[in-house]
């Protein structure tokens, strides 16, 4: 881009040259039609309409200070070889003054009239010239380009097309400033380093990049006077926000085009980051559709041999009237319903993360969940008085209701393993006490309660538990499961895998998860749900 | 009941023997088919009362058994379905399946549904339903619970009927609304919602603990109770 500064030099030397050359060239035309006058002894009115079709000529072909200089020339030869007295200057005669008035009138009006179609000509190769390079750029930019070093080549092709000395792309929001959180236009000044040099030509001082600042800060294009033409600097801006800045240093090209250009640029630079953005979602959809294909067919072959023990079960419980076998097959169908429901547990969590569901709340009434959640657990309520109370104003809750019911059942079964045998358990639906908009179910049971300061961790934490760590989850699964094994439901602890995933669970429902010591003993998990909000019956049709 | 023939279409040996051979504990004629095609071959031939079809199966799955079934009876047909697959019950339900299962399911489960299903049958055309501890009186327009008659709002009472006459299978928001409301625009399931809400407040005994009316996440309600007789 710097060898155009040189060949501007060059031109204007040579420019030169030629208008003297014309001005020679135009004295010896009319040298020649003063001596074709004197040759063929042509009159005054002859030779002065020769003279004036000539400088006519001159001003179109060459410049207006030849067809002055011609013009001067033309009324000395007129004046001095035709005008009587012959071969004597006369200024007294008005005819004098007549033929230099109308000889200059003739030259300046011509010239002017043919400088400004030169002018529009040339104005017009530029524009057309301009709208060329636009179109080569946007060519460039969105059938050849595939990622961002090529549009900076391309803004660089395009700066050249327009007649800029150096410049380029400079992007915004790809450093430190990004990382950070914020937009770098909040800030005071713009961070070089959170710049993207795409393409730079000609040096970079501080400067610029103060500049490249300010228009990314101000939003508005910056002008400068250069040497040759003037430095621009234009925002890329998409949508009021900018995403960098073109600049075009020494261009003689319209700030229109360079807008343009501008303009053309910021869309291909959207286009590639959103291109970029679209394979990356793809990419995460695809890895979702695998996800979910995977669970369905994990959920099918653990689901269906699952199926096959229970009924099993089942018939051979017809088979057999041994009391020792009838209660092996209860341990075993205990066992299964357990398995079943912590695999249940596991692929409602999986297919959560997977995002191969995405909870979808409706207005589910609280009895409806109780009553699933004790033929889920039927095995386990069959053994055990189960009370159940809903609030006569208890509105629905707006959950999921698999998931709600997963979290209902991990509780229950967490309080009826804390709980002695034939120890009650309580479920219980009301409106919030403090919020309206929430309901409160309730698992109630007298077993082994919680330690003081679980009770008041968890009653300060709430769902904030489900972010423990996994390590901290499953030591004290593991330490659970194994207490549990040995020792008296009232010495069981109270966090369990269950009661972890019944929280993470909650959360996704819109709701939260805590447990608290209850007087006279035991314990209480409380789960906070939203409450729908159906129209009054009066508002609804018949 | 004992002695109608059920047909059970399911691509895994284990879950078909052992569905055979339990439900033949419970009086059951059974017979069994391991894909949508080779189910509908049986089907033909066999003539069964209800037919108990898994969804996911090699060749031709349980969508295109259920579609084959309909187009020329009205046999009941449960489908074995997996839990998550909601989508797939929808599907199934619209295309003519009269109930779901989700895997893995409990014997007494699916005996209580089978059952529910041969009843049912019996049950669509007749002027007295009655259940235990409710009789709806369609000609009559009386709603009684024992001895005690309950006074519902038109409304209330064609919801009612329309879950009884279908009792034991579920009812989806859209069949109550066209068969309720008649398709009228503008009826939205949170009508529903209410009407049932106001239903259940007047027919249940003990609302914490419903005897008729239950909801069926995201397709709309079940009748639960068995009717008599």
């Amino acid at each position: 881009l710097s060898e155009t500064a040189g060949g501007s030099i060059m031109s204007a030397g040579r420019s030169r040259v030629r208008n003297v050359i014309r001005i020679f060239i135009s004295q010896l035309v009319i040298a020649a039609v003063c001596v074709m006058g004197l040759s063929l002894d042509a009159n005054a009115t002859t030779i002065g309409f020769a003279f004036l079709l000539t400088i006519l000529g001159i001003a179109v072909y060459a410049d207006l200070a030849a067809a002055l200089l011609s013009s001067f020339t033309a009324v000395i030869c007129f004046n001095y070889f035709f005008l009587p007295p012959v071969r004597t200057f006369t200024i007294a005669d008005p005819s004098n003054w007549v033929a230099l008035g109308a000889f200059f009138i003739t030259s300046i009006v011509a010239s002017r009239l043919v400088l400004r179609a030169r002018v529009q000509a040339t104005n017009a190769d530029a524009r057309r010239n301009e709208v060329e390079a636009l179109y080569a750029l946007s060519v460039d930019l969105f059938t050849s380009t595939n990622r961002l070093g090529a549009l900076g080549e391309a803004a660089a092709r395009a700066l050249t097309n327009v007649g800029a000395t150096g410049g380029g792309l400079v992007l915004f929001g790809t450093g430190a400033s990004d990382r950070e959180g914020g937009s770098p236009y909040d800030q005071e000044a713009v961070s070089w380093y959170a710049q993207q040099v795409v393409s730079w030509s000609g040096p970079q001082e501080d400067e610029i990049e103060d500049l490249i600042a300010g228009v990314g800060r101000h939003k508005r294009t910056l002008e400068f006077p250069a040497r040759y033409g003037r430095d621009v600097y234009l925002p890329l801006n998409i949508g009021g926000t900018i995403i960098g800045v073109l600049a075009a240093r020494s261009t003689t090209a319209t700030l229109r085009a360079l807008e343009s250009a501008a303009t053309l640029v910021a869309l291909a630079v959207e286009r590639e980051r959103f291109l970029a953005a679209m394979a990356h979602v793809q990419a995460v959809r695809e890895g979702d559709e695998l996800k979910t294909s995977l669970l369905r067919a994990v959920s099918h072959d653990l689901a269906t041999p699952l199926t096959a023990i229970a009924l099993q079960i089942e018939a051979l419980r017809s088979f057999v009237d041994d009391p020792r076998v009838v209660s092996g097959l209860d341990q075993v169908a205990d066992a299964s319903g357990r398995l079943r429901r912590r695999i249940e547990n596991l692929l409602a969590m999986a297919r959560l993360e997977a995002h191969s569901v995405v909870p979808r709340p409706e207005p589910t009434p609280a009895a409806d969940l109780f009553r699933a959640a004790r033929e889920h657990l039927s095995l386990i309520v069959q053994h055990r008085p189960l009370a159940i109370t809903v609030a006569p104003d208890c509105p629905d809750v707006f959950v999921d209701p698999s998931l709600a019911l997963e979290v209902l059942v991990n509780l229950i079964e967490n309080a009826h393993q804390a709980s002695g045998p034939g120890s009650p358990l309580e479920l219980s639906a009301y409106r919030h006490p403090l919020d309206s908009d929430r309901v409160r179910l309730e698992v109630a049971d007298r077993g082994s309660g919680i330690g003081s300061a679980r009770a008041s961790d968890d009653e300060a934490s709430g769902a904030r538990d489900s972010s423990r760590t996994s390590a901290d989850q499953s030591s004290r699964a593991s330490n659970d499961q194994s207490s549990r094994a040995s020792a008296d439901p009232s010495d069981t602890p109270r966090h369990g895998l269950g009661l972890e995933i019944a929280r993470s669970l909650s959360v996704a429902s819109g709701g939260q998860v805590t447990l608290a010591g209850r007087p006279g003993g035991g314990a209480v998990a409380r789960i906070d749900l939203p409450a729908a909000h159906l129209p009054d019956a009066e508002e609804v049709p018949a | 009941m004992s002695g109608a023939r059920i047909l059970v279409v399911d691509d895994d040996e284990s879950i078909r023997s052992t569905l055979a051979q339990h439900l033949a504990v419970h009086g059951f004629d059974i017979v069994h088919a391991g894909d949508g095609a080779a189910g509908y071959a049986q089907f033909t031939l066999t003539r069964p009362d209800l037919v108990l079809s898994d969804l996911a199966m090699p060749l031709s799955d349980g969508f295109a058994l259920i579609q084959q079934i309909r187009q020329s009876s009205a046999t009941p047909i449960i489908v074995l379905s997996v839990r998550g697959g909601d989508v797939d019950k929808v599907r199934a339900l619209d295309l003519g399946a009269d109930d779901f299962v989700t895997k893995p399911f409990s014997a007494p489960e699916l005996l209580a549904r089978v059952r529910a299903q041969l009843r049912r049958a019996g049950a669509a055309h007749r002027d007295v339903l009655e259940f235990p501890g409710l009789t709806i009186d369609v000609k009559r327009h009386r709603i009684t619970s024992g001895d005690r008659e309950i006074r519902l709002t038109p409304t209330e009472f064609a919801i009612l009927e329309t879950l009884g006459r279908h009792a034991g299978r579920p009812v989806s928001f859209d069949e109550l609304i066209a068969l309720v409301w008649k398709g009228a625009p503008g009826t939205s399931n949170d009508a529903v919602r209410v009407h049932v809400g106001a239903l259940r407040r007047k027919i249940e005994p003990d609302p914490s603990n419903p005897r008729y009316v239950v909801t069926e996440p995201w397709i709309g309600y079940r009748f639960i109770a068995e009717p008599l007789g």
